[in-house]
């Protein structure tokens, strides 16, 4: 538990300006996609960003990928904040996997010139590429590996493509390995397949992997931590069986609630229907309030605090604060600003 | 925002490696092909076949013809002698001109120059269209406005008129070929730009850009192997369309005598522009010397024919619907469908509608699919997409589809109902709707659906069979408002309706799916993608129908939205009494939502049961293995494996039972023997398996107890009509 995480992001927060209104009238405003979002990988170990779509999850990933740069917070391998301009150094060390294995791979090349590339350009074969390629192949399940190295993408099924994908992200060694939703485009009867690889890869590779998903059901089975997103926040982090067995936020119970599970003997009730905010004007204070069927006079003005529910299980609610607190913080006594739930947590 | 569903309309924008390649067969793009062939030959070889200079003057030859006898007077000078061309002969080909030079040389030796400045010209245009256009797109920022702004400056340069302006001013400008080519390329490039622009901009955010980038790929290296290639196509459908354009811009100058005579000073180039300028100027059109005017004039518009045939295959090529569209009016001829242009309807193939049995084979009943197959396009080509289902739906139940992608369900739900358009075509089978309208005015009967006409399906349609698509979020019209959209839909259908009276209705219905009355002076935009699914739905309802027909009406909303439509949904069918056909890929939402439930798997149904009873005790192979694919939400986490293999490939079946490869029960005989629906003991189930006939003893997990009476009795509330 003491060992340092690999792969940090430290209070990231992402605006996107976008047009509002048309021709003169037109102004630029922020859509609110992530604020203020700390989350840390461990070697060897799954961490699970859930929420709905337009939680802000992609951009999480797209920024710890230095794919897109922050407006605010730093993004930390090994405890160092790494350059600007994603160095190839970086590139060796963090990979990442796509959404759609259909968009995912050019579609003019086969699949050793997607390998051979990221081999060819961190110098990592001397001679033998082909090898190199099999190897890799055969490390995502991919066999045998020659009839599988010459096929163009659209020979492939998506759970192969996913798999070659994965296969190249590897292919440089990387210790974190970001995974953006990578079955939520695959046919059910293969995404198994695909999270099992994933869990292997961390087993036998001590991979550290972010994997983002809606899906809260995958997520218990495949990560060791769960964090919950609601409009571009954290709201939730705990263990995974924890979090789906004893969830604290009252927005992860809603998740809860809603998600398909035929072992239900009634219709759940759903507690706190409606749609997430337009990011573009986020509610004030805790931004799950107009839909939260617990919500107080301090939630409407003050986000909520990250509140340690239990050892390893954060949760950012005024529900959680003890109440003379609550009410003092309500008063303007005492500043309880939004901690560091992942830095409390360990 | 689960599995991508196959929409029927979609088609991947990036090409695939094989298509970029192989040359396409349709025959337009042969004889455009062989017309630049032809060309091409002579453009390179013309000069030295010529029979004759295309300059000299045959004298020997040169019929002087008296025009005005007579005047010439005692001046001694022959003014009124007037040259005459001469037809086509043995020794003049083509004929001559008036000052008898052989036509047909001329001809040969016009096609050079006239071919040079169109490839030149493209050329040009192509590589300053591929700088400008990629740089721009994919650089952004700045630099995209500055070129963009060059581009449109360029744009707004009249190309033609400054090429005339210059030619005469500049009288050398107009005969060197390479002036004028580059004039016409500045002119032009700037379109390709545009597109190339617009296309690398795409590209350059798409996943594998981002992947190689991610990897650590330059971007010299990116643009060059990884987005280059992608443009090919739109590259070469420019590179004709600017060879053309530059073709006729030359000839258009040469013909107003701006580029140069061959025979003046500075000598121009012969072209077919210059030919037709020297016929016009000496009257070879009243004089009715065709063989002068006309060949050059016929070699024109054939080049131009040769290079749009080409850039047509490759339109169609960029655009594969075009494709289907146009191949396959005559290959349905040819297999004996009949093919309705009728927007929306699926054609049925002739002999399939036989004389239908129409009582329904229970008495609730309301769309009953018989045997239904249905293929993708046609003969050797045809893909198999459904294949023999039988389908009841009966009235007030909930009857769910469930498979992975690509299984069919799509296909079968919409075929039913004639929505598919051609390629796909019913092969066989019977569609019957036995009506019995909410609304009292319209008659109870039995429609044949295969055998009805558009009009008559079109009164059905949404009046009486609803369909809510995934993609109908994109459905809603985009310029005007929900309540415009209700008023229109009913004053169509229910013309006795006030304006008040729809304006009430328009209300009713919002409230219906949980949205407020004031919703209906938004605009599509307005709404978030889940109120946008509930309008599609309250307009659904809004006729009243008898049968929904939901594809993945959930599919791309999160699961919070999607459980509150869901209910709303079954609520609604509780209150109104339809039948609801629901599609999805996710079988443990159908658990929960649907009375019944039918797996396909490769365009067959294979097992239909009561919901409860398909959960907790399926009688398939498949089934068990799709229910084991959703880890659950409690309890201990225990490793799953899923389906092993993956999904098979519709042109290319496993024989027999097509689950065979992936089934860990199979018998031999799976191998060679397609399993049938058939009853086994159980309440109302059917299986297509072996493992359930003749006596084989089924695996323990396949023949769990019925649960018996803990079946959920949703029905009882609902009153059948
Ligand atoms: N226009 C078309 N031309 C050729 N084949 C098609 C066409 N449309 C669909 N198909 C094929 O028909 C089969 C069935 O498609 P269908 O859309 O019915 O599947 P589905 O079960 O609805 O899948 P999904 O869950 O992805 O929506 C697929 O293999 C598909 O590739
Ligand atoms: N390039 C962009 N421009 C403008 N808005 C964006 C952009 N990328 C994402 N967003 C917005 O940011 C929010 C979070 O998006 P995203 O991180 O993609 O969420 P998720 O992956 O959880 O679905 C959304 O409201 C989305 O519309
Ligand atoms: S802080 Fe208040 S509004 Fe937010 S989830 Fe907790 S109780 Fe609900
Ligand atoms: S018929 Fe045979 S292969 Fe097909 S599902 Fe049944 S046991 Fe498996
Ligand atoms: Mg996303
Ligand atoms: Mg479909």
């Amino acid at each position: 538990m003491t060992t340092a995480p690999v792969l940090e992001g430290r209070n990231l927060t992402k605006y996107f300006w976008v047009k509002q209104g048309r021709g003169l009238l037109a102004r630029k405003s922020p859509v609110h996609a992530v604020d203020n979002v700390s989350v840390s990988l461990d070697a060897r170990k799954v961490t699970a960003f859930v929420g709905e779509s337009g939680a802000g999850k992609t951009t999480v990933a797209r920024i710890l990928a230095e794919i897109t740069k922050p407006d605010k917070g730093t993004v930390l391998l090994d405890g160092k904040p790494v350059q600007a301009g994603r160095p190839r150094s970086y590139a060796k060390q963090v990979q990442m996997v796509f959404q759609d294995p259909f968009a995912s791979l050019n579609p003019v090349h086969r699949v050793r010139h997607d390998l051979e590339r990221p081999l060819k350009i961190h110098h990592l074969v001397n001679g033998n590429t082909d090898k190199a390629v099999d190897d890799l192949l055969e490390r995502v399940a991919l066999k045998p590996p020659r009839q599988f190295a010459d096929k163009f993408p659209h020979e492939l099924s998506g759970g192969q493509r996913q798999r070659v994908a994965i296969a190249r992200a590897l292919a440089v060694k990387p210790r974190v390995l970001i995974a953006d939703e990578p079955v939520s485009m695959l046919d059910v009867s293969i995404r198994l397949g695909v999270l099992n690889l994933l869990a292997d890869l961390r087993d036998r590779e001590k991979l550290a992997i972010l994997y983002i998903t809606h899906d809260i059901a995958s997520a218990r089975y495949l990560a060791d931590t769960i964090v919950v997103m609601y409009a571009g926040q954290l709201v939730e982090a705990a263990p995974s069986v924890e979090l789906t067995d004893r969830p604290a936020h009252p927005y992860t119970q809603l998740l809860l609630s809603a998600a398909p599970d035929p072992d239900r003997a009634q219709p759940p009730v759903l507690a706190g229907i409606g749609a997430p905010p337009s990011l573009l004007a986020p509610p004030t204070g805790c931004r799950f309030h107009p839909r939260c069927p617990h919500v107080m006079e301090v939630c409407r003005h003050k986000a909520p605090p990250s509140i340690a529910v239990s050892p390893d299980h954060i949760a950012a609610c005024w529900l959680h604060v003890d109440p003379a607190e609550r009410q003092a913080s309500e008063n303007g006594v005492l500043a309880t600003g939004p901690l560091e739930p992942e830095k409390s947590k360990r | 925002m689960t599995i991508d569903s196959t929409t029927l309309t979609q088609v991947p924008v990036t090409l695939e490696r094989a298509r970029v390649l192989r040359i396409p067969r349709s025959p337009k793009v042969i004889a455009g092909l062989v017309i630049l062939g032809v060309f091409s030959v002579v453009a390179i070889i013309g000069r030295w076949i010529t029979p004759y200079s295309p300059n000299a003057t045959d004298t020997q030859n040169w019929v002087q013809h008296v025009l005005v006898p007579g005047t010439g007077g005692d001046s001694g000078f022959p003014a009124s002698y007037y040259p005459l061309p001469l037809g086509p002969s043995a020794a003049h080909w083509l004929g001559t001109t008036v000052f008898a030079q052989d036509a047909w040389s001329q001809l040969l030796a016009s096609t050079q120059a006239t071919m040079f400045v169109g490839l030149l010209a493209a050329a040009i245009a192509t590589v300053l269209s591929i700088i400008f256009g990629v740089t721009a797109g994919y650089i952004g920022g700045a630099t995209d406005e500055g070129l963009s702004l060059v581009a449109n400056v360029s744009l707004a340069i009249p190309g033609l008129p400054l090429l005339i302006v210059l030619a005469d001013y500049v009288p050398s400008a107009g005969s060197s070929l390479v002036l004028v080519a580059a004039i016409i390329a500045v002119t032009t490039w700037a379109y390709t730009a545009r597109t190339l622009r617009a296309q690398t901009l795409s590209l350059r955010n798409r996943d594998f850009v981002e992947a190689s980038r991610v990897s650590g790929e330059g971007p010299l290296r990116i643009i060059g192997v990884e987005i280059l290639p992608n443009l090919i196509p739109i590259v070469a459908a420019s590179f004709l369309f600017t060879s053309l354009t530059a073709i006729y811009a030359y000839v258009a100058i040469s013909f107003l005598g701006l580029a140069g005579s061959p025979t003046g000073s500075p000598p121009g180039l012969w072209n077919w522009g210059e030919m037709l300028r020297e016929g016009f100027a000496n009257n070879a059109v009243r004089g009715g010397w065709w063989w002068w005017w006309a060949p050059p004039g016929i070699c024109v518009a054939l080049l131009g024919t040769g290079l749009a045939l080409v850039n047509f295959g490759i339109d169609e090529f960029i655009n594969p619907r075009l494709r289907t569209s146009g191949l396959t009016a005559r290959a349905a001829r040819k297999a004996g469908a009949h093919v309705s242009t009728t927007l929306g309807l699926t054609p049925v193939m002739r002999g399939a509608a036989t004389v239908p049995n129409t009582t329904p084979s229970t008495a609730d009943a309301v769309l009953e699919i018989r045997g239904l197959s249905v293929d993708y396009g046609y003969g050797d080509q045809a893909v198999h997409a459904v294949r023999d289902c039988d389908l009841v739906l009966r009235r007030g139940r909930v009857l769910g589809l469930a498979g992975e992608s690509g299984s069919g369900k799509t296909t079968l739900a919409l075929a039913a109902i004639r929505l598919l358009r051609a390629p796909a075509v019913i092969t066989e089978g019977q569609v019957l709707f036995h009506s019995k309208p909410f609304t009292r005015d319209n008659p109870k009967e039995t429609i044949d659906m295969l055998a009805a006409g558009p009009h008559r399906l079109r009164e059905i349609r949404w009046s009486e069979i609803a369909v809510v698509l995934q993609s109908s979020l994109n459905a809603l019209n985009p310029v005007t408002t929900i309540g415009a959209q209700f008023d229109d839909l009913l004053r169509a259908h229910r013309p006795r309706m006030s304006r008040d009276e729809r304006y009430t209705r328009g209300v009713e219905l919002l409230d219906m799916v949980g949205m407020n009355g004031d919703r209906l002076r938004s605009y599509p935009h307005e709404l978030s993608g889940g109120m946008r699914q509930r309008a599609m739905i309250a307009m659904a309802l809004a006729l009243e129908p008898q049968v929904m027909v939901l594809d993945e009406p959930t599919t791309a909303l999160d699961v919070v939205t999607q459980r509150e439509i869901l209910e709303e949904l079954m609520g609604l069918r509780d209150r109104l009494g339809f039948a609801a056909l629901f599609i999805t890929h996710d079988l443990s939402l159908l658990v929960e939502f649907a009375d019944d439930i039918a797996v396909m798997y490769a365009g067959r149904l294979m097992e239909r049961a009561p919901a409860n009873s398909l959960f907790r005790a399926p009688r398939l192979p498949y089934t068990h293995g799709l229910l084991h694919c959703f880890p659950p939400m409690h309890g201990k986490r225990v490793p799953m494996a899923g389906i092993p293999g993956s999904p098979p490939d519709l042109r290319d079946l496993p024989s027999g039972c097509a689950f065979h490869p992936r089934c860990k029960w199979a018998l031999d005989q799976c191998k060679h023997d397609v399993p049938v629906l058939g009853s086994i003991p159980g309440p109302n189930r059917e299986v297509a398996c072996w493992l359930h006939r003749n006596g084989a003893t089924p695996p323990a997990e396949l023949s769990l107890a019925e649960p018996g009476d803990v079946m959920r009795e949703r029905l009882s509330q609902v009153n059948i009509q």
